[in-house]
């Protein structure tokens, strides 16, 4: 399994101590598109987090690629992070100071890549979306769907066995959200594994499976 | 991340905020001003303090005896001295006045001194010839007259106005008629003047202050000037120098001046040696100290400018805590985000110390003194960029070690 979870609970301690999660478990196989959804709130975005190893759980099992990540040390998950998971975000989260090709070449820049192969590789992603002649471009000069294309070209920097998207068609219209289902379909034929979180119903058929999500439950 | 892309991204955030990144530029500039301006200075008075201590000779020590001292008196000394060392006489200086060609000269001192006068802190050209033993041991009727080059700024050379009618000062006198191989009359006797010392110019003369003449003179020999001495002068004192060619033969050479002394004029005689090596201490230890409040004055702006880079940076860190997050998501770990901010700041202490050093440069050029033999010192460059580089890096280690603790999944949110 390249996820594995169990009893995944995640306590946010507010003054009501806010339950985000409750007794997840899950299990994800290499090659699967999985679709996270359920109404706002219910704790998708926690479990992904989790996934994604910028959050801790408050208790349960979460085994990434057989390996438990419950005392990975900061270093461990950062370079997790790196070299095995790719993430979407709705808003892209881009960096406007960062041309197009730049943003692509960031993930690789904290990886252990010779610098002189860097944005030779991020060239070759930008292919990869269809957007070569945007290189030099800043992301503000770009429309929503080509910043997510970047941004998925980004996610593919260093070759990572799971993408994690977090609403990835959130902040697009309908025609561009088909485009990044589409490549992200590509993607996932080519072997990486993918789970996606989306409240769109549409959006959410396009993967193989679908996991519903209620209260921080899966139901 | 590698250290060139650290200095790119940290160049594209400085460039991207130009008044911010400008205003704590200054800050740091400022102070490295300061210390690039006293360090430069220091940095030359020392080295001129090395030269004089090269032009004085090593292991040099000075005294001064209230008394005449014989020919006889130097030979029994320099018999007990270690080999090699040098022996060196000097009588009083005495006001006089000669006569050339009927014109009375007056204005200046008349001392005796010894051949080995040269073995120490002996600058000048000699036009013509110094003293020789001949002189010496037949008491030659000879002379040497010190002339200074013409300078923008003439050092202060004492000359006494008072003269009788009719009289002029040699010091004027000798800038229009060369008087070598000339004769002048002192105290009734015919002088031959056999050489004419020429003194460098002031940013050559790297003598010590008391090996400097304050008055204009006229040299003739150590027996000489006893020979002709008024009878009635009774208060004759002798300085007397020994160079013994190391600093450690100094104290040997102390030890047996001292016994030399008492052996001569009994064991309450209280000679005051002082060490040439301890006159140096001294001066380093005022160039020093002339030099401390301006070093207290550059460590309160550095202390500023490095406030200033604390706050910008804190500024910096709560305006990009999204874009820390994002870092963070795409594989950055706490050291590169520590790294990246730490960056940042020493290129901006970086570009301070730029700033600064061109502004310490003017400052040396146009504020300090004697700036004519000023040279260029790698040791005040490096010292000037390594504390720019230090301030930065210690006031950015809070912030930059705040923004690596932000957990990635609050630094996303962040709007």
């Amino acid at each position: 399994m390249v996820i594995h979870c169990e009893h995944l609970v995640k306590i946010y301690q507010t003054a009501d101590a806010f339950r985000a999660l409750n007794d997840v478990s899950l299990d994800i196989a290499p090659g699967d598109f999985a679709a996270v959804m359920g109404p706002s709130g219910c704790g998708k975005s926690t479990l992904l987090n989790i996934l994604g190893l910028l959050d801790e759980p408050t208790s349960g099992v979460y085994r990434l690629n057989d390996i438990s990540t419950a005392d990975m040390s900061d270093r461990v998950r950062s370079r997790t992070r790196r070299d095995h998971i790719g993430f979407i975000f709705q808003s892209f989260n881009l960096l406007p100071k960062l041309s197009v090709l730049q943003n692509i070449a960031l993930p690789m820049r904290y990886g252990n890549l010779p610098r002189k192969d860097i944005l030779p590789r991020a060239y070759e992603l930008l292919q990869r979306v269809g957007l070569a002649d945007k290189a030099d471009r800043t992301p503000q000069e770009l429309s929503g769907g080509q910043c997510q294309r970047v941004a998925c070209a980004r996610a593919l920097a260093n070759r990572p066995e799971l993408i994690l998207a977090d609403e990835p068609t959130g902040n697009l219209d309908s025609k561009a959200g088909e485009d990044i289902l589409s490549l992200l379909r590509d993607l996932n034929r080519s072997g990486i594994t993918i789970v996606m979180v989306t409240h769109d119903d549409k959006i959410a058929h396009g993967a193989k499976h679908i996991i519903r999500m209620k209260d921080g439950e899966i139901v | 991340m590698k250290l060139p892309d650290l200095i790119a991204t940290g160049w594209l955030e400085i460039r991207s905020h130009k008044m911010r990144s400008f205003l704590s530029v200054f800050a740091i500039a400022i102070g490295i001003a300061t210390f690039f301006y006293t360090l430069s200075i220091l940095s030359q008075r020392y080295r001129d303090i090395d030269r004089t201590a090269e032009v004085s000779g090593k292991g040099r020590l000075d005294t001064t005896v209230e008394r005449p001292l014989s020919m006889d008196q130097y030979n029994q000394l320099l018999r007990m001295l270690p080999p090699q060392a040098s022996l060196s006489f000097q009588t009083d200086e005495m006001f006089t006045s000669a006569t050339y060609k009927g014109q009375i000269l007056t204005g200046f001192f008349l001392q005796g001194l010894l051949p080995t006068w040269q073995d120490s802190a002996f600058v000048y050209q000699v036009e013509g010839r110094f003293f020789n033993w001949q002189d010496i041991k037949n008491k030659h009727r000879v002379a040497l007259i010190v002339v200074y080059p013409r300078e923008k700024e003439p050092r202060h050379i004492s000359s006494v106005d008072s003269g009788p009618a009719g009289s002029v000062q040699l010091q004027d006198f000798i800038k229009h008629i060369n008087l070598l191989n000339q004769s002048i009359t002192i105290s009734d006797q015919s002088f031959t003047v056999v050489g004419i010392l020429r003194a460098p110019p002031v940013e050559k003369d790297f003598r010590a202050p008391e090996d400097q003449e304050s008055m204009q003179k006229i040299f003739i020999p150590y027996t000489t000037w006893y020979d002709i001495a008024p009878r009635w002068w009774d208060s004759f004192s002798t300085r007397v120098r020994i160079v013994t060619g190391s600093e450690d033969k100094a104290a040997r050479a102390t030890s047996v001046l001292h016994s030399f002394l008492r052996q001569q004029f009994g064991p309450d005689f209280l000679p005051g040696i002082r060490l040439f090596r301890h006159q140096l201490d001294i001066y380093r230890q005022g160039a020093w100290h002339n030099l401390k409040a301006m070093i207290f004055i550059g460590l309160i702006a550095m202390i500023a400018g490095g406030i200033g880079i604390m706050n910008i940076t804190m500024v910096v860190i709560f305006s990009r805590t999204r874009e820390i997050g994002i870092r963070r998501a795409l594989g950055a770990s706490r050291l590169d985000i520590l790294l990246q901010f730490l960056t940042e700041a020493m290129l901006l202490g970086l570009c301070g110390a730029a700033g600064g050093m061109v502004l310490g440069y003017l400052a040396v050029l146009h504020m300090a003194n004697n700036t004519s033999q000023l040279t260029f010192s790698w040791w005040v460059v490096a010292a000037s960029v390594l504390l720019a580089l230090g301030t930065s890096f210690l006031f950015a280690l809070y912030p930059a070690y705040e923004a690596s603790k932000l957990r990635p999944v609050e630094a996303l949110k962040y709007e």
